[in-house]
């Protein structure tokens, strides 16, 4: 039995569809990322697992109890806000024994859990700070700190990473990452950044226009993406619209795939590119070369079915080293990385 | 539901005596009967044409066109030099600018009349000091609406873009700044007329029946009950509410919304 | 040549603000035969009215400030929770409210609670309740006329000062399990308590201020005693006893003093942990 389980939620604001008809579960101790772009309805739906938004039809249940009716505050879920909605006036200590004191817990019992709590989160020393006295990523521990400590069944995170710059995001995504591992906790993270998602989480969810369109391990997502709009948002890939005759596509020689379809949108990934001076493969002329540390990025001109286009590939910097602007190149990518969609 | 209710008893207080003032003013009697015996415009066409009512809100707007240039050449200036070469006058005014906000204006007036007895003893009861004396007590206002929109329409930047431009300082406040800025000074303009319109503490002591201005005439009907007129001072006391509204839309207006017309205070 | 430009205006304000106020100090305890002493502070504390009127004035004051913020502070929060249209409304109307403090304010409550105010007749034609209202120059009257500019004085301090109060705090109250009365006592009260305070004072010095309304309503006999009205009577008879108009003049301004400092330090408490 699932842990977390939605069934055709939706959700509407004036006309508006944000959710439609989203069904979803998480398992317990699993750590689901919800990954769409901006609008996508990301938000709304975490809001409403919290119970902070009503939806208009479906279901929610957790641990197999139906949540329609239950308040927010008789939900067993701990949340951290984008903002992470830190109380000013209360100190470090404060928020997070907020949750135990409204909860009736003995001072004892409250100051011992805060004091587990801080240890978790690393911030043993600063916890009679106000928040206004800490950098945006101790903010977010406390935050952190804050929705764990009263032990919720599920915990809940609305791009909880999203305000702090690139080292810190990173540094934290991987702690997230272990204290969630360490308590075992059942987890919902939102997020618009896909390495993110993908670094983190045991499922990914892609969202679009308030529906999920795949839901399925890490490695599935980036290798294996089922519909084209999943295909196109995680990972960087390259992108031919092209004709099929005798139900395959062949794409001047670079690969040779099947294809149910007239048109086609056929998408690869440029480390699923390779060039080579000769052999088999489409005739493409260097372009220009973008040095990237470890890999190095080639943009080709090649010639497909009869047109121009333009094809991006990521080799080790070693091997792209011997090509410059103007070189003949064979370009060929592996069959078995190439995604077919209807055009 | 208890909202509801909260906010009609609260509506309804703020209501009615403005209610019953404009009852007054289209009565025709009213003595000892709940409502009045018969309606009339003849208050509202009679009131404007009574010579102690036009010659008092001539007055009156006489005080407050005079108040406004004073606190227009002495604030647009000042303020401009703060907020563009030296920060140390801003500090220094906003010091001033609390006596007239915190200390009463009776007390303002009661300090005036000190000094001029003892300086300028023909300068009491005219025109002239209780215009200044108003202009004082008016200029915060114009200040804050003034620095606000130096600071918003980014004084300092415009400036040096003007210098760089071979613009001499004069040049400058008149033909980039004070463009930039009219949409400040209009709001403490305004704000400034609602001030010495309305101002009653400095023109009874220090002027008196002397410029008998429109909150002068107003006290007067009002504490002389048997030769005041009640109708024509409910006209005008409808029409100076009539008047202070139009004021503060507009202010509201120029201002995107801003809500108070007392400045900036908690904040 | 740094300063020029301010010194029109600093001449200005220091001859009409600063110099005055020197005055009516150096008036306070300047003595009739010449020196200093505290003669004239003496006299009026010996003087029964002037008691009565710093009394009432302080009375007044607090009475004000308190009922201003009691019902100014939940319509302050009404008024932020209302749709556009309402919003307006009640801004227009507590704006012009509070600049509606003068003669014109008097007169509208007169007829409306006087003796023969249209509220009077009507309890007293329809219910036959005889003297429903107390006399608008009584202490009670007073409150009842100071209201109608001080509730919205307070609305319109408050308002901005609302908006610090995030509506994400209120649902992370409500995450952590707090019940909405849990969630004001702990972070909704405190947060707002430094402002409320300093509305409060703000209230209160410019109640005690008030000279208009006072005025029009202690026309009456009888009335109460107020500082800025026996201030008023004593310039008027001009011919002796300035100097009591000088102590009360100082009397208000180290008020009004007191009150700043205290203004400046519960607003430097409320940006503490903003
Ligand atoms: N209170 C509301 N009223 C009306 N429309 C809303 C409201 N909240 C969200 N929406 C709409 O619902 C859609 C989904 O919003 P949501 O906040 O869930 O997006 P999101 O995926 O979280 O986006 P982001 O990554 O930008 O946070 C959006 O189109 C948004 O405009
Ligand atoms: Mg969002």
């Amino acid at each position: 039995m699932s842990h977390v389980v939605l069934e055709d939620v939706t959700k509407r604001y004036a006309g508006h569809v944000a959710l439609a008809g989203v069904s979803v579960s998480v398992e317990q101790g699993e750590m689901l990322a919800l990954l769409g772009p901006s609008g996508c309805g990301k938000t709304t739906l975490l809001r409403c697992v919290a119970g902070l938004t009503a939806f208009d039809s479906g279901r929610l249940t957790i641990g197999g109890v139906d949540m329609t009716g239950v308040p927010v505050r008789r939900r067993p879920i701990g949340m951290v806000f984008q903002s992470y909605a830190l109380f000013p006036n209360l100190t470090v200590r404060g928020n997070i024994g907020f949750p135990l004191t409204v909860r009736r817990e003995t001072k004892t019992g409250v100051a011992e859990r805060v004091e587990e709590m801080l240890e978790l989160v690393g911030l043993s020393e600063q916890g009679d700070r106000l928040p206004n006295q800490l950098s945006g990523g101790q903010q977010q521990r406390v935050a952190l700190a804050r929705a764990l400590a009263p032990r919720p069944e599920v915990l809940l995170l609305d791009e909880p990473l999203s305000a702090l710059d690139a080292q810190v995001r990173h540094r934290l995504r991987d702690e997230v990452r272990r204290i969630q591992h360490q308590v075992g906790i059942t987890t919902v993270f939102v997020t618009h950044d896909q390495a993110e998602a993908l670094a983190i989480s045991d499922r990914v969810a892609v969202m679009n226009a308030g529906d999920i369109e795949q839901c399925a391990a890490p490695s599935e997502i980036y290798t294996a993406p089922s519909t084209r709009f999943a295909a196109g948002f995680v990972g960087n890939r390259n992108t031919l619209e092209l004709r099929t005759s005798g139900g395959r596509v062949t794409a001047g020689g670079a690969f040779d795939v099947e294809a149910p379809w007239e048109r086609v949108l056929c998408m690869f990934r440029p480390e699923d590119v390779s060039l080579r001076r000769e052999g088999p493969g489409a005739r493409a002329l260097v372009d220009v070369t973008v040095f990237l540390g470890a890999t190095t990025r080639v943009y080709v001109q090649a010639e497909v079915n009869g047109s121009p286009a333009t094809v991006f590939a990521d080799l080790p910097s070693r091997a792209a080293a011997s090509l410059s602007p103007g070189d003949a190149v064979r370009l060929s990518v592996d069959p078995g990385h190439v995604q077919v969609f209807p055009a | 539901m208890r909202r509801r209710i909260f906010l009609g008893l609260l509506g309804l207080y703020f209501g009615l005596p403005l209610l019953a003032a404009l009852l007054y003013s289209v009565a025709t009697r009213w003595t000892d009967t709940p409502l009045p015996d018969g309606y009339t415009l003849d208050h509202w066409i009679g009131v404007f044409g009574k010579p102690d009512v036009t010659s008092a809100l001539l007055r009156s707007l006489l005080l407050s066109a005079v108040v406004v240039v004073v606190d227009v050449l002495l604030v647009v200036p000042a303020a401009y030099w703060s907020v563009v070469h030296n920060p140390r006058i801003g500090s220094v005014v906003q010091t001033i600018a609390v006596i007239p906000f915190a200390v009463p204006w009776v007390v303002v007036g009661a300090g005036l009349q000190l000094v001029t007895a003892s300086f300028a003893p023909g300068l009491f009861g005219t025109f002239w000091l209780l215009a200044a004396a108003t202009a004082a007590i008016a200029f915060p206002f114009m200040y804050w609406a003034v620095e606000g929109s130096l600071i918003a329409a980014g004084a300092v930047r415009l400036s040096e873009a003007a210098a760089t431009c071979g613009a001499n300082p004069v040049q400058t406040l008149t033909r980039v700044i004070f463009p930039a800025i009219r949409g400040g000074v209009v709001s403490g303009a305004l704000l400034v007329v609602a001030t010495a319109m309305n101002e009653f503490a400095l023109a009874k002591i220090l002027v008196g029946a002397k410029f008998e201005t429109l909150p002068i005439w107003s006290a007067r009907q009002f504490v002389s009950r048997t030769l005041g007129d009640p109708n024509a001072l409910a006209v005008v006391t409808i029409f100076t509410f009539g008047f202070l509204f139009a004021l503060s839309a507009l202010v509201v207006r120029l201002g995107r919304g801003r809500v108070s017309t007392i400045g900036r205070t908690l904040r | 040549m740094n300063w020029a430009p301010a010194l029109p205006l600093l001449a200005f304000t220091f001859v009409m603000l600063v110099l005055p106020a020197t005055r009516l100090v150096n008036d306070t305890f300047a003595l009739r035969g010449g020196g200093y002493g505290l003669d004239n502070i003496l006299r009026v504390i010996d003087n029964p009215v002037d008691r009565q009127a710093v009394a009432g004035s302080l009375g007044l004051g607090v009475v004000q400030a308190t009922l201003a913020s009691l019902l100014g502070a939940p319509a302050a929060w009404l008024i932020t929770r209302m749709r556009l249209g309402g919003r307006a409304f009640w801004l227009s109307l507590m704006n012009v409210a509070s600049n509606f403090a003068g003669i014109g304010l008097a007169f509208g409550f007169v007829a409306l609670i006087g003796s023969t105010g249209m509220l009077t007749l009507i309890l007293g034609g329809l219910f036959g309740i005889e003297d429903p209202f107390p006399s608008t120059g009584s202490f009670t009257g007073m409150n009842i006329v100071y209201l109608y500019f001080n509730v919205p004085m307070f609305v319109l301090l408050t308002l901005p000062a609302l908006s610090v109060l995030k509506d994400d705090w209120q649902e992370a109250a409500a995450v952590c399990h707090a019940t909405r009365w849990q969630f004001w006592r702990h972070v909704g009260v405190p947060v707002l308590a430094p402002f409320v305070i300093a509305g409060w004072l703000l209230v209160f010095t410019w109640t005690i201020g008030v000279y208009a309304v006072a005025y029009a309503v202690a026309a009456s006999p009888g009335s109460q005693k107020l500082i800025t009205l026996q201030i008023g009577a004593t310039l008027e008879s001009s011919v002796f006893g300035l100097e009591r108009a000088a102590v009360l003049s100082v009397l208000l301004m180290l008020l009004a003093a007191g009150t700043t400092v205290l203004y400046r330090l519960s607003l430097k408490r409320a940006q503490r942990w903003l």
